[in-house]
């Protein structure tokens, strides 16, 4: 069993550390005994369709809508994706970018709009999918709103997360989406066996990791 | 008048700081002489040749360096090492002189050009950097820009960086130095930061469809390090003074102390961000090493660039971690597949060699160990 990690457009999207986010799936598929592969796509390169599991990470504006006109039309919405900050967003209907409101590639319904202030700052949530608590570091303008029946991915216990409802991303099948950062799967192992076994379509066999248990259990413990 | 009391009173709160504190005194002088007269910068500049220097990595030593080249021209003052907010600019300028040569933090720079009206100011580099203050590169630079449109100084600048670059190229006077790309790719480049197109790299030469590029340049020279391009632009900054070219030792523009702990003959070096890691890591000859990382507000909050580094050019080194956020490290390095042992603090860390041993410290840890 063998599985390909897709890294899109790392150069654009990887303000915030989020390339860790491949790297630290690959190896807890290693422990698990699932052979990874992670593919680094770039803003020049064809997107392929063959992987399993799609990352987005966070952008500075320009970047952020660069990106998101290279990806247009491709279909996020059948794939397992975890996309973090900007990469979140321009899952959304609308997001705004250098001032602008932005069109969106519609896979989420949801719309972003800038906040009343930047979002800086360590963030907690409550995820009842894994019924756990996810921690981050968040770093963002974004407002996002999500539109009538769409999950967020947790309830924010600190920080701002979506910065409305007091919730923080979204879930939409197998996409995920979070304002959290750090990156996210380092500090929540749960987080990246949960999307492990969504693209590989069974449960895994238990990861012993204890450092990474215990890197989650002391951010978990210090942020109140 | 209410200038020369805010001085009196300044200089008492720095001798009673120090003699009865015993502290160096000078940040609560420049902090209490700006309290007693907000523009005490701007008239203690006035009269006198005035030299800045900003970047991200590299503006303290090469800030000394450049001090060091300009003494022979003049008398000068300088910042006290590191000391780079507008406190520290007027306790720098508390001292008369011919010149001055000043440290100033990125954000802090538009401010004290203004107030300090200065003949030069020298831009080593902008990457990213403590984001929960600057948040986004291009910010920093979008106001350094404003600045230097508005600016009567003559900028040099290392236009291999397209952050910098983009800065200066409005500017009514400047010198644009290039070291052929020598740096490679900038790590937050991808995108140009004048018109949002996607830039091209060929090495560390770019070219976009705007015009920014760093194939034309004013100076172009060849250096393989940060620590000696630094050399270069402060020789040129000096040279626009009439200061013939200096040679100087290159360790001393790496922030590097030698101290013994223990048994551990240790090598202490400044890291701080992405780009001074990557710096630090590729100077790293020996085999063992000790990595401290604390995340407090001048090492930035968030770890996460860590994930942005390459570490494996550790592994099968013996290697150390500790610090306030060590586990941070720890983690990202057993995803790397570099093995390395995480203690609870220096002492720990110190006592598990004897003889040379390559210490990478972040900025506050570095200052705790070299006192």
């Amino acid at each position: 069993m063998s599985i390909r990690i897709i890294r899109i457009h790392n150069e654009l999207l990887g303000t915030y550390g989020d390339r860790g986010n491949a790297d630290v799936l690959a190896f807890r598929a290693g422990l698990a005994g699932v052979k990874a592969h992670i593919v680094d796509v770039s803003y020049r390169d064809v997107l392929p369709d063959d992987g399993d599991i799609y990352l987005l990470g966070g952008a500075e504006d320009a970047a952020q809508v660069l990106s998101c006109e290279a990806l247009r039309g491709f279909d996020f919405s059948a794939r397992v994706v975890l996309a973090v900050c900007a990469g979140f967003q321009i899952l959304g209907n609308s997001y705004y970018a250098g001032g602008m409101k932005q069109t969106g590639l519609g896979i989420i319904d949801m719309d972003t709009v800038p906040g009343a202030s930047r979002f800086v700052g360590d963030i907690k949530i409550h995820s009842e999918l894994l019924n756990v608590e996810l921690t981050g570091f968040e770093n963002h303008g974004g407002e996002t709103n999500l539109n009538n029946g769409i999950t967020p991915l947790g309830r924010v216990i600190t920080g701002s997360g979506n910065g409305a409802r007091g919730v923080d991303g979204a879930i939409v099948g197998n996409v995920f989406g979070t304002y959290l950062h750090g990156p996210v799967l380092a500090r929540n192992p749960e987080f990246a066996d949960l999307l492990l076994e969504r693209a590989t379509g069974r449960a895994l066999s238990r990861v012993n990791d204890p450092l990474a248990d215990q890197y989650a259990a002391w951010r978990r413990a210090v942020i109140k | 008048m209410r200038l020369t009391f805010a001085l009196l009173v300044a200089r008492l709160a720095g001798w009673a700081s120090h003699s009865l504190l015993g502290k160096s005194g000078e940040t609560i002088s420049g902090r209490v002489l700006l309290i007693l007269c907000p523009n005490a910068i701007s008239k203690l500049a006035a009269g006198r040749k005035v030299i800045l220097v900003s970047a991200t990595n590299g503006k303290t030593s090469t800030t000394r360096a450049l001090a060091g080249f300009m003494a022979t021209a003049g008398s000068v003052t300088t910042s006290k090492s590191g000391s780079n907010l507008p406190r520290g600019v007027a306790s720098a300028l508390m001292t008369k002189s011919d010149y001055a040569v000043l440290e100033v933090d990125e954000l802090h720079l538009p401010a004290v050009a203004k107030a300090t009206k200065p003949q030069a100011i020298l831009l080593l580099n902008l990457t990213r950097d403590q984001l929960h203050r600057m948040h986004e590169v291009k910010r920093v630079a979008d106001r350094w820009k404003e600045m230097a449109e508005s600016s009567n100084a003559t900028f040099i600048a290392d236009i291999d960086d397209p952050f910098v670059n983009y800065v200066i190229s409005s500017a009514k006077k400047s010198v644009r130095v290039s070291f052929g790309g020598a740096a490679g790719r900038h790590p937050d480049g991808a995108v140009c930061p004048s018109c949002g197109e996607y830039l091209d790299w060929q090495g560390g030469l770019f070219k976009c469809g705007c015009g920014l590029n760093n194939h034309y340049s004013d100076k172009q020279f060849e250096a393989d390090s940060a620590a000696l391009r630094n050399e270069v632009l402060a020789n040129v900054t000096a040279e626009r003074f009439g200061v013939p070219w200096h040679e100087v030792d290159v360790a001393s523009l790496e922030r590097k102390v030698f101290k013994k702990f223990i048994n551990a003959d240790c090598s202490i070096r400044l890291t701080k961000n992405p780009a001074s890691w990557r710096e630090a890591l590729a100077g790293v000859s020996g085999e063992k090493v000790i990595l401290i990382l604390n995340a407090r507000e001048v090492d930035g909050i968030d770890t996460s660039w860590l994930w942005d580094v390459d570490f494996s050019s550790l592994r099968g080194k013996h290697v150390v971690v500790t610090g306030e956020r060590g586990i941070d490290l720890a983690y990202r390095l057993h995803c790397e597949g570099v093995v390395a042992e995480l203690v609870a603090d220096f002492d720990a860390a110190a006592a598990k060699f004897a003889g040379p041993v390559e210490v990478l410290a972040a900025y506050t840890a570095f200052f705790e160990l070299v006192g």
